[in-house]
């Protein structure tokens, strides 16, 4: 498949900066608001499926801190273009756990399964795209480091 | 973008996010929408949680954080140093109905976004079947891990000791000392505040196992006896042992010449006519079917918004209060909002309810024709009534409840005289010893005097001095006659014997019994 980013030259582009801009606001903006008890929105789903993770041994809150921290993290690794690697590593942990509500609490992702997700449901699977931004913001970077290495 | 644009930018932005959102919590946080109380502040809250108690109960919300008039109403109005303790508290966490709840529930405070429930559920109904059936196996595990970490239920009956229909009485205490504590008395000797900062209260609250749903739950005999009341999500978890008999027998003030008039038999619809035609008033008669009669309620009824797999005809004021007494089906007080801060309250027992002046643990409730109209409704939410259906039963209905609810009597004791005070002769020594106990150093009698062994007053025993938790508030003492058949007990059924109990009110009260005394004490509850 064709990579539109490299398909000019040989050499790595720079990365699009808007694009790695827009993921860190979104990841610090939506990762901030999970400290704040009731103020994210996502605190249901992100809360059950934390808290099943972890076999119900901490409490919701903790493991909402502990996942607001990631978030922030991620968004401050992008905003600020710092630590590539780690945040790359994160970044893929993150989304693949974003998806898991569609496996452990189809009951409020899907209103049937399994084509008619829920809002819940669409908000978790356009994360697609965030896949597919941090693929084309990381790959670059990240090849020009590793090359210029 | 040079690097360097870009670096300003990405600070500009996390800057205008942290204040943005933080600007927006404070005005958010107190609002109708909001379930974070406006005193609430999280940077507080956090450094409060797992301080020292005795430190963190002062701490208080930033004096500038919260209007005067509205702190007011938060602060400690008593000068109790413990009243208004919020700020050591978690705020709930965010659930939808059906979810998993802490067991610790005690812990946590909170607004809920609306007093009102509603009809609508958050998924079709075979994804609510879906969904319990991979929650209930792992939630059970859990909640029977939990239980045997506060009680030993492996115990065994107390030789000779029966309730009033022959089941043995079980032996306790069976509350588990905490880590380094050798046994109670040990545990007696600590201060209030010390057990509190070392977390050593044993006889922490019982929440509901699965709070989001709450509602009845019944125990395994019942649930044998009447699989439509299996529910999907959640079961009993105090064994059978632990709990009164069933079903239990049922005794008339106004033929105690019969002693059990029900012959050992569950009283039902089918039968009560049988059963009761010649020896109860016509009104009382239209009074016992009104409470066999079952009714719609919050989760048991036709519609989807119910937790039994088929749909359901309801509950009558019988199927918990069996045979006029309780069968240690558990709900939640129906007095508080958000269902997460509502007690789990055990069913008391009808039996001598003639003989109180008010009702209920915790809405003092004074007369039984408006106990039987409250009960319509056990959650207490007319808001629910248009989508399955109001019970709608007139006040002379009601009335007639009243008048059959007032014949239930207590149970025979055959040790005590007309004044409730042991017969020597009947009496054992230790039963004796009990007794001059309980009117003297264990002072029991303060609150639980007079025919019924009750003062009908609420009481706010403070339980709060001994763990970090949000305070219960006044609770109804509970008539000690006929004590012996109404296990658990407290509100909340932490306390499974009456060896508990005991436990229980040595450490609370202060009064500095001993091993022997505490079983004299036991002994002389077994005959009320």
């Amino acid at each position: 498949m064709a990579d539109p980013v490299h398909a000019e030259g040989k050499t790595p582009c720079p990365s699009p900066t808007l694009l790695r801009m827009a993921l860190g606001v979104t990841y610090f903006y939506f990762g901030f608001l999970k400290f704040f008890p009731d103020l994210s929105v996502a605190e249901v789903l992100a809360g059950h499926v934390l808290t099943s993770l972890s076999s119900h041994s901490m409490d919701a809150r903790s493991l909402l801190l502990a996942l607001a921290v990631l978030e922030c993290a991620i968004g401050l690794g992008f905003l600020f273009n710092v630590c590539l690697p780690i945040v790359t590593v994160l970044f893929f942990l993150h989304l693949c756990g974003t998806f898991l509500p569609l496996f452990l609490l189809p009951e409020l992702t899907f209103k049937f399964l399994p084509f008619a997700p829920t809002l819940d449901g669409q908000y978790i699977m356009k994360n697609v795209v965030f896949a597919a931004a941090g693929w084309t913001v990381l790959s670059p970077e990240l090849r020009r480091r590793y090359t210029s290495e | 973008m040079s690097p360097r644009i870009e670096k300003l930018l990405a600070a500009a932005v996390v800057l205008v996010i942290a204040i943005g959102v933080g600007s927006t919590y404070e005005r958010y946080r107190g609002s109708a929408l909001s379930r974070v109380p406006e005193a609430y502040s999280p940077s507080v809250a956090r450094a409060a949680v797992g301080a020292n108690a005795a430190e963190s109960s002062e701490v208080d919300a930033p004096a500038d954080a919260v209007p005067p008039t509205r702190r007011e109403s938060v602060a400690p109005a008593s000068g109790d140093a413990l009243a208004g303790n919020a700020q050591e508290l978690l705020i709930y966490p965010t659930l939808a109905v059906g979810m998993r709840t802490p067991f610790d529930l005690w812990r946590y405070y909170g607004r809920g976004v609306t007093s009102f429930g509603s009809p609508a559920m958050p998924m079709r109904f075979e994804q609510w079947m879906d969904f319990h059936a991979k929650q209930k196996p792992a939630l059970m595990a859990d909640v029977r891990e939990y239980m045997d970490g506060r009680f030993d239920f492996t115990g065994e009956a107390i030789p000779g000791a029966h309730m009033s229909g022959g089941k043995p009485i079980m032996k306790g205490p069976i509350s588990r000392l905490p880590a380094g504590v050798d046994s109670f008395e040990e545990l007696a000797a600590l201060s209030p505040s010390e057990i509190r900062e070392r977390d050593l209260f044993p006889f922490k609250p019982l929440a509901h196992p699965l709070q989001t749903t709450a509602h009845m739950l019944f125990p395994e005999a019942w649930v044998e006896a009447h699989p439509e009341h299996a529910r999907i999500d959640v079961d009993m978890d105090i064994p059978q042992a632990y709990l009164p008999e069933f079903p239990p027998p049922m005794f008339l003030t106004t033929h105690k010449e019969l002693g059990d008039v029900t012959g050992g038999r569950e009283v039902t619809l089918d039968n009560f006519f049988e059963i009761f035609d010649g020896l109860l008033s016509p009104e009382q008669m239209e009074g016992l079917k009104e409470l066999l009669r079952p009714s719609p309620t919050t989760w048991f009824n036709h519609t989807d918004h119910r937790v039994t797999a088929e749909p359901s005809r309801g509950v009558a004021c019988f199927d918990c209060h069996v045979n006029g007494h309780t069968n240690g089906a558990i709900e939640l007080g129906p007095d508080s909002r958000p269902n997460l801060a509502r007690l789990r309250v055990d069913t008391p027992t009808m039996r001598g309810n003639y003989n109180l002046m008010q009702l209920s643990s915790k809405r003092s409730i004074r007369s039984m024709d408006h106990f039987s109209e409250v009960e319509e409704y056990f959650d207490g939410d007319p808001g629910m009534q248009q989508a399955i259906g109001p019970r709608a039963v007139k006040r002379e209905v009601t009335n007639r409840m009243g008048d059959m609810n007032s014949i239930l009597d207590f149970p025979p004791a055959p040790k005590l005289d007309p004044l409730m005070r042991l017969i020597p002769e009947r009496a054992t020594p230790a039963e004796l010893r009990g007794e001059a106990l309980f009117h003297g150093k264990a002072k029991c009698s303060v609150c639980h005097s007079g025919p019924a062994f009750v003062d009908d007053y609420l009481h706010d025993l403070r339980v709060e001095r001994f763990y970090v938790g949000r305070p219960e508030g006044p609770i109804k003492t509970f008539p000690l006659r006929g004590i012996k058949d109404s296990p658990p007990y407290l509100h909340d059924g932490r306390l499974p014997t009456l060896h508990d109990s005991v436990e229980f009110f040595n450490l609370v009260l202060g009064l500095q019994l001993s091993p022997d005394e505490k079983n004299d004490l036991v002994d002389y509850l077994l005959c009320l």
